[in-house]
């Protein structure tokens, strides 16, 4: 078990959520930051979708109640264990007792605790994924409380973390030639235009070319940009049709929303682009009040970015394993 | 099942170095080539005990891998040696892939010594650092 | 709603609406959306069932949502030749003949007006005529179920009165009750979450739709017939 000792709002449990139920309206929820989670899991011999907390919130507190496991992933700034700095991407040794503890991290957006076996949570509908809007799914359905008391899964890897810790070169380190990182600090977001792309003057450039500020109405379900707003040149009367996480609309205000991890399952407004999917989780990462640039792409760099990020995982898993059999020996 | 090879004079001798580092008394193996027994003697365990002055404690490569002292992308100067370093405190890794074994100080004390440059390929057993344990 | 593409797109991002072509675009990578030409009508949603079934049998596809006379379809990968995608989907509509789903029929008891009918009064100015003939004529119609989405088991009404056609509201109600019976635009519906909500409410239902931990969690399905029976009317 662990026990949530202290927590801020909207902190949840999430896994690589549940697609498959768009077509009766469910969103497919999951982490904001799913590269965080499979490397996490993948380092700790889980299965790459077990189930995480996800602590977009700080400070965050959990008491491990037993002998556990654990890897904080996804966000810059160290975890405490018992009071004493660890390394985040990297798996740790916990006994029972002992309190880890989040602080706001320095730059992004949102941490991940993965623990070797996973959170042992019933699925429902093929996912421990909380659907807050749903009310259903990871713990009672809702936000994590003070108090509450989650079960660990048995840890069905046989290769055991060292003693002293297994780490990950960090995603934006290994993949830094394929997550290009701008000058001005703003997050380079890649996008391919979609159907109402050509409603929007001069190919939409206010859109491309302008540096947006993630707004304070931004949440897991969408991200509201501020700038200048873009205008369609024709008001067109869209019938509702399905929309999936990273699609960016224009509704009549002009400025541009990106649907999250748990966008709705449709939606009418005109769309002048879709953020390419393993560019979300760089979107999952960025908080609010950060400046973003979205960057016209193809369906061949999709591919990849995919494929590299893909390797890495693999990469991950295979070296990892290879590690602890190495080491086994001496442990 | 991962067999080691406990007729292994390095393996044998990595075991030493694990046992003397972690404090233990000794260790009896058994695998399919025999039973590897290894006592530590009385006067090392005495020479831990001793206050001053303490012997220097060698952290060595427990495996091949490319030595990164700071972190790969942390943007992070490692403080000029002598320098003192917390129990467990990671004092580089060795780098595998996209995977990275800390290497940790097992007392606290001082680092006084690193024998190998940054991103050099290291082999098993390789002398890394030099820590004088402090009390 | 035609959207003339850009002369600078390139020919996969946007296929032009012909006189009876489907218009395709894409979300991101692996989801292409198909609308339907013509009408918002029962017509184009057949079709739209008929490429559905056709979609089904598609190894290549991870998810298939079909909408309001559109249809987006989700491949598990990126396509490596976007063109074939948008080519084979083409056909497929070609294709696809008008089907009727045998669906089921849903009855769906309702407490017209009262406190959670905020926007009657709305509706009443907007179409002339009084609060029992909008009643009249919203329970004496039969609904066909043309698609799910939005929210869990929320199903998209179609066969509403012309009369009692309402806009959505430009200012979204922050908390409409699970539960409302509401009309938005041509369609009708009832709200399946407490929550922020454009549609104008005229009564409510009590009737559980949706149900996560069932194996078929959500009550309607496409082709539904839906009638709302009145059980309570207080005005």
């Amino acid at each position: 078990m662990i026990e949530i000792i202290e927590t801020g709002p909207f902190n949840t449990v999430q896994d690589l959520g549940r697609p498959g139920y768009r077509d009766i309206g469910v969103s497919a929820s999951g982490a904001m930051d799913p590269l965080a989670v499979r490397i996490g899991n993948s380092l700790l011999g889980n299965d790459e979708g077990a189930a995480v907390l996800e602590i977009q919130t700080f400070p965050f507190c959990l008491r491990f109640d037993r002998r556990a496991v654990f890897i904080v992933s996804g966000s810059d700034g160290a975890p405490l264990l018992d009071g004493i700095e660890k390394l985040s991407w990297c798996a740790h040794h916990a006994e029972a007792g002992q309190v880890l503890e989040l602080r706001q991290p320095p730059k992004l957006a949102r941490a991940y605790v993965c623990i070797a076996g996973g959170l042992d949570i019933a699925p429902v509908m093929g996912s421990r994924s909380t659907s807050l809007r749903g009310g259903f799914g990871g713990h009672a359905g809702r936000p994590l409380q003070k108090g509450d008391r989650i079960a660990i899964g048995d840890d069905a890897s046989l290769l055991a973390v060292p003693p002293s810790g297994l780490a990950v070169v960090e995603p934006l380190v290994a993949l830094a030639d394929v997550f290009p990182q701008s000058t001005d600090g703003a997050v380079l977001v890649r996008a391919l235009p979609a159907g109402e792309h050509g409603l929007f003057a001069e190919d939409g450039a206010a859109f491309w070319n302008q540096t947006w500020r993630i707004s304070a109405r931004s949440d897991r379900t969408g991200y509201r940009l501020s700038g200048d707003p873009i205008m369609p040149t024709d008001v067109v009367e869209m019938r509702s049709h399905g929309v999936v996480p990273g699609v960016i609309q224009v509704p009549p205000g002009g400025e541009p929303i990106v649907q999250m991890s748990d966008a709705n399952t449709a939606g009418g407004y005109p769309k002048i682009a879709g953020v390419i999917e393993c560019d979300l989780w760089r979107l999952g990462q960025a908080r609010i009040g950060s400046r973003l640039r979205f960057v016209r792409s193809t369906h061949a760099q999709a591919r990849a970015v995919e494929q590299a990020v893909a390797r890495y995982i693999e990469d991950v898993k295979v070296t990892s394993g290879m590690v602890k059999r190495a080491l086994k020996a001496f442990a | 099942m991962t067999s080691i090879d406990l007729t292994d004079p390095q393996t044998i001798a990595f075991l030493t170095d694990a046992l003397t580092t972690a404090g233990v008394d000794g260790v009896e193996i058994s695998g399919p080539s025999g039973t590897l027994r290894i006592i530590m003697s009385a006067e090392e365990k005495v020479s831990h005990a001793a206050p001053a002055p303490s012997p220097a404690l060698s952290i060595k490569a427990p495996m091949a891998g490319i030595f990164c002292p700071p972190r790969p992308g942390s943007s992070e100067v490692p403080a000029d040696l002598p320098r003192t370093v917390a129990a467990g405190q990671a004092l580089g890794f060795l780098r595998l892939g996209p995977v990275l074994l800390p290497l940790a100080a097992p007392k606290a004390g001082l680092l006084t010594r690193q024998f190998v440059e940054a991103g050099a390929l290291v082999g098993f057993g390789d002398t890394l650092f030099q820590i004088e344990p402090q009390s | 709603m035609i959207a003339t593409p850009n002369k600078h797109v390139p020919r996969h991002q946007i296929v032009p609406l012909g006189q009876n072509r489907a218009r395709i675009s894409s979300i991101g990578a692996r989801s292409f959306l198909l609308e339907a030409p013509g009408d918002f009508d029962l017509a184009s949603q057949r079709r739209i069932w008929a490429l559905s079934q056709t979609l089904k049998g598609w190894a290549d596809l991870a998810e298939i949502i079909p909408g309001m006379t559109n249809l987006l379809a989700i491949f598990r990968e990126t396509p490596e030749e976007p063109e074939q995608i948008i080519d084979r989907l083409c056909a497929a509509w070609d294709a696809a003949q008008s089907i009727d789903l045998s669906g089921k029929t849903i009855e769906i008891p309702v407490h017209y007006g009262g406190e959670f009918a905020v926007d009657l009064a709305a509706l009443c100015d907007l179409s002339g005529l009084t609060d029992q003939e909008v009643i009249r004529l919203h329970h004496q119609g039969t609904y066909r179920v043309f698609a799910l989405g939005s929210a869990p088991g929320f199903g998209y009404l179609h066969g509403l009165d012309p009369r009692l056609y309402m806009p959505r509201k430009t200012v979204p109600s922050l908390k409409m009750e699970k539960g409302c019976v509401t009309i938005g635009g041509m369609q009708t519906g009832v709200a399946m979450l407490t929550g922020p909500n454009g549609w104008n409410s005229i009564g409510f239902a009590e009737l559980q739709m949706f149900d996560p931990l069932s194996p078929m969690p959500a009550m309607m399905a496409p082709g539904d017939t839906v009638r709302f029976v009145p059980e309570r009317i207080e005005l």
